[in-house]
């Protein structure tokens, strides 16, 4: 499970607990290892109620943006935070939300609405590795893979689902992988191979940066 | 082609084909060892090549890579802006060295390019597929030339495009390729053109292009061997990283196989001059040691040929001792041994083996040589024993060459002057230098002195009966055989004469070359039946009937007429002709007989036989199957011999008279009185009738000697019991007187010449036969 989702897991959990049904994607790489981070949303249903919009913060600690991949929906908002002690260079030139901050350590960004639908990459002019991938979505289901995988759909109204993924290392300019599902009050599983691209974030263990 | 030229030849063609043979070996073995390390050069350098080049590119492409990380450029990507993009991606360009830069979408399409109008897709859209893995890049060949083309994506912080940089790979970036690393000296990019033949669009820093040799050839991916410019190269290509949509891009290495042989050009033409070197040493060698073993050899055959020419000089010693000495050796001993034969035979040939004189034929020589360096005088004297026959006959041969070399020995001291020789087995020869007649006949007569001195031997005392006729030069004769011959027909007639020393007279000299001529023609006289028999009656004066008459040769040649006895008969008798004389004469005369008896004509017919008739043994068989054959009476043949001719003669000749008279037949003792006749010899033989010879009867009318000799003849003979003869009477005072000594026949002129058989038949049956005539007159 994952940790971006508990409001949202849980208010489906209350609001639908009549007509409970439970879909688990499971997104691996083309090498069937588990791919996390992978954002994989629903279309099809009756949607959920929307709620409200929200600020969440992407941290930059040991140049690395934190999380790798953070799920908006429009209007919602975004702070970057600097932990480091080095300055950041925060921008997006996607269309869905462009923009640049130099961060001074241990500052952080006004927050950023995002109201507009898209992907929006965003990157550091001075640490050339450093990338975050806010995804802004107005589908009425979504979930982000956990490590395993795994993104788990509770309390989904029974209905056929078109299901979308989409990952950071996806090769650009591809559509994005969709399946179709019917979930009728059962756990219907569906599987998501993807050919991804390589991580582009330095090796976690790599901690002296000495790799380029 | 002599043995020493060969010899040295053979060294020569050994030497060099050797030579020749091992410098092609180490020459193969030295390219093949030469190619085989160019095979390995070529593919350490094809390896190098790539690698360098994957380097090189990995490098540009970092470079790229960095480029596309400018924040400026990836903003004005991002938001679209063509011109910003434009210039900066030729500014970018312009750093790192590209020709052509171009900014590809995600989808492959060139949304800027430096050098053509965007719009367009990217050619290579697996390095543009590639890129987003890992900076992508390969050789292309773009129009002509060739590129790196080096594919990055552009990250804002995803990709948001990919920049393409097209590097030129070009002949300096190889020559500098080659001058950094050990690469082969030759290095060049090819493509396959459009008309599917590789061509070149870069090379290093070479003389050559290896392009045109690969015309029609696959890419040379393993080593192989090309001609390129005359010279021999291994090449070897190596497919470069490559984008699958380029035309096929390969570096080719060339190894100059001319290049790697050239260090070895010294030492091939150090191993020339060597050869060189020692194919002078080697023939000069050979040349020595062919004349060391020719030398000799020649020598020899040189020896050789001097002993075949008669030069017996020993040879140079020769001191080696193998094989050529050993038969140096043998031919000196051959040529001492030649030379004493040579020299025994040549005495022997020269010399008399008995008295060890020089022969006839040596003195001859001897003779010619005096005469032609000393033609002035001399004289040739032949000693000839006159009894030696007899000595031979009676003694043997080894008294009497015991004689003649005593007689040899006697006649040496002569030789001061001249030379003694042994012409004969019974005559010497002495050639006396400058000799004129008197002091010839002076010599002649020493010669007489000392051989007069009887041979002494034990018991025996012989006396030899030396005669000596003399030749003069020149007026007997010019050559040495003539005076040889003149001086032995002076020899015969002092044998026969008196004076045992005689000159030589041309005038008496029976031996003339025109005699015989004579004999050869007496012979064809007698087989053509040329010779008659004349026959000259005998009157028996006791009832003067003629009884018997003498048969008389006549030779009536065709050319010359009527040619007398005298002159043949002597001749005959001399060259062994007389017995074929004898044998036709007894022939003729006892068929004449035969034929006179068949027609009542009782003659006795008497033929006259030679002193040489008497060592015929056959003569008796012989007469008496003509008298069978005949049917003639041994009575009626009268055999005629002159004095001298039975005069000491041998047994055998009394023998063969003896077994004449035992066949009934008569003898007669011809020209009896003027030879000196031995009466107690003539006792011994078998004779029946003597014949008193003309030289008492001519004068018989008046010489009272010849009177009182032929009375005494006649009673002798009478009183021996002889019938006697009285010849050549021509008067009748001589007739007369025979009738009245009692002589028993008279033949003459005064009874009748010789007379032709038909003429005195015809006497006979006028006469009656018994008729009286009396006298001629």
């Amino acid at each position: 499970m994952h940790v971006g989702m508990p409001a949202i897991a849980a208010w489906m959990l209350v609001s639908t607990v009549a007509t409970a049904a439970e879909l688990d994607v499971v997104v691996v790489d083309a090498r069937g290892a588990p791919a996390e981070d992978a954002v994989v949303s629903l279309h099809g249903g009756d949607a959920p109620p929307p709620r409200a919009a929200v600020t969440r913060e992407v941290d930059q600690r040991n140049e690395t943006f934190i999380p790798y991949v953070e799920v908006f929906r429009p209007g919602d908002r975004v702070v970057f935070r600097n932990s480091d002690r080095t300055r950041h260079h925060v921008y997006s030139f996607a269309p869905a939300k462009s923009f640049e901050f130099v961060i001074a350590p241990g500052g952080d960004t006004p927050a950023v609405v995002l109201d507009r639908v898209g992907e929006i990459a965003v990157g550091c002019n001075i640490h050339d590795r450093m990338i975050t991938h806010l995804y802004v979505s107005d589908a009425p289901w979504v979930a982000k893979s956990d490590a395993q995988g795994h993104a788990v759909f509770r309390g989904l109204p029974n209905s056929r689902y078109e299901v979308r993924v989409w990952h950071p290392q996806l090769r650009p300019g591809k559509a994005e992988p969709e399946q179709a599902v019917d979930v009728a009050g059962d756990t219907a599983t569906l599987r998501f191979s993807l050919p991804l691209l390589a991580d582009p974030r330095p090796d976690p263990a790599d901690n002296e940066r000495a790799r380029y | 082609m002599n043995f020493r030229l060969r010899l040295a030849l053979l060294f020569v063609t050994t030497l060099v084909a050797v030579q020749v043979f091992t410098a092609l070996l180490a020459y193969g073995v030295a390219r093949r060892a030469l190619i085989a390390d160019g095979e390995r050069q070529l593919a350490v350098g094809a390896a190098a090549v790539a690698h360098q080049l994957d380097d090189i590119s990995s490098r540009v492409a970092d470079n790229v890579q960095v480029l596309s990380l400018d924040f400026a450029l990836r903003a004005a990507i991002a938001q679209n802006d063509q011109s910003t993009v434009l210039s900066a991606l030729r500014n970018h360009g312009r750093r790192i060295g590209a020709e052509r830069m171009l900014l590809v979408g995600l989808d492959g399409t060139v949304r800027s390019d430096t050098a053509e109008p965007a719009g367009g897709a990217f050619p290579f859209a697996d390095l543009a597929d590639a890129a987003l893995d890992h900076p992508a890049a390969a050789v292309v060949a773009l129009g002509g030339k060739a590129y790196w083309m080096i594919v990055v994506p552009v990250y804002a912080p995803k990709p948001i495009a990919l920049i393409a940089a097209g590097i030129p790979v070009d002949d300096a970036l190889l020559a500098h390729l080659q001058q950094l690393s050990a690469l082969p000296n030759t290095l060049e990019l090819v493509t396959l053109g459009a008309d599917g033949r590789w061509t070149g669009i870069a090379h290093g820093d070479n003389r050559v292009g290896i392009a045109p040799a690969l015309a029609g050839r696959e890419l040379p991916l393993q080593p192989t061997l090309v001609r390129l410019d005359a010279s021999e190269y291994v090449v070897l290509a190596t497919r470069l990283r490559e984008s699958e949509r380029s035309t096929p891009v390969a570096a080719v290495l060339g190894y100059s196989l001319d290049d790697a042989l050239r260090p070895y050009r010294s030492v091939a033409i150090a191993w020339a001059s060597l050869v060189a070197l020692g194919l002078a040493i080697g023939l000069i060698g050979a040349l020595l040691i062919a004349r060391g073993v020719a030398r000799p050899i020649e020598k020899l055959a040189a020896a050789a040929h001097r002993i075949g020419a008669g030069d017996y000089a020993p040879a140079a010693p020769m001191i080696k001792s193998d094989e050529v000495g050993q038969l140096a050796a043998a031919l000196s001993n051959m040529t001492l041994a030649i030379a004493e034969r040579e020299e025994r035979i040549r005495y022997q040939a020269e010399h008399d083996a008995v008295t060890a004189l020089p022969n006839r034929h040596a003195a001859e020589a001897v003779i010619r040589h005096a005469l032609s360096t000393r033609p002035a005088a001399g004289a040739l004297l032949m000693v000839g024993l006159a009894r030696l026959p007899e000595i031979i006959q009676t003694m043997g041969h080894t008294i009497s060459d015991r004689l003649m070399r005593d007689a040899g020995a006697r006649l040496r001291p002569f030789a001061a002057r001249g030379v003694v020789a042994r012409a004969t087995d019974t005559q010497f020869a002495l050639w006396l230098d400058g000799a004129d007649k008197a002091d010839a006949i002076a010599i002649a007569f020493r010669i007489l002195d000392v051989l007069g001195v009887p041979y002494q031997e034990s018991d025996l005392s012989i006396d030899a009966a030396p005669a000596i006729g003399i030749a003069l030069h020149p007026v007997h004769g010019e050559e040495a055989s003539t005076l040889l011959r003149r001086a032995e027909i002076a020899l015969f007639a002092a044998l026969g004469a008196e004076d045992p020393v005689a000159v030589y007279d041309a005038s008496t000299d029976p031996h003339r070359p025109e005699r015989l001529t004579l004999m050869t023609e007496l012979r064809e006289a007698l087989d053509r039946n040329q010779l008659r028999l004349h026959y000259q009656p005998k009157l028996r004066l006791a009832d003067d009937r003629i009884d018997g008459a003498e048969a008389l040769l006549r030779w009536q040649h065709p050319l010359r007429g009527a040619v007398p006895p005298d002159t043949f008969i002597p001749l005959a008798e001399r060259t062994g002709n007389i017995r074929r004389v004898t044998r036709w004469v007894l022939a003729s005369g006892i068929a004449q007989a035969h034929d006179w008896a068949a027609r009542g004509h009782a003659l006795r017919i008497a033929i006259n036989l030679s002193a040489r008739d008497l060592d015929d043994a056959d003569l008796p068989t012989r007469v008496a199957d003509l008298l069978s054959l005949h049917a003639v009476a041994p009575r009626n043949i009268v055999l005629e011999l002159t004095e001298s001719a039975v005069m000491g003669e041998p047994d055998t000749a009394v023998q063969v008279l003896k077994r004449l008279a035992d066949l009934g037949i008569d003898l007669a003792i011809d020209d009896f009185g003027v030879g000196q006749s031995s009466l107690a010899y003539l006792r011994r033989l078998p004779v029946r009738e003597i014949k008193i010879d003309r030289f008492f009867t001519q004068k018989l009318g008046e010489d009272v000697g010849d009177r009182t000799l032929v009375r005494s003849i006649v009673e002798l003979g009478h009183r021996l019991g002889y019938r006697v003869t009285a010849e050549g009477i021509e008067t009748r005072a001589a007739f007369e007187y025979l009738r009245d000594v009692g002589c028993d026949h008279v033949q003459g002129y005064y009874i009748a010449a010789a007379l032709e058989p038909d003429a005195l038949e015809a006497m006979l049956t006028r006469d009656g036969g018994a008729t009286n005539r009396g006298v001629r007159a």
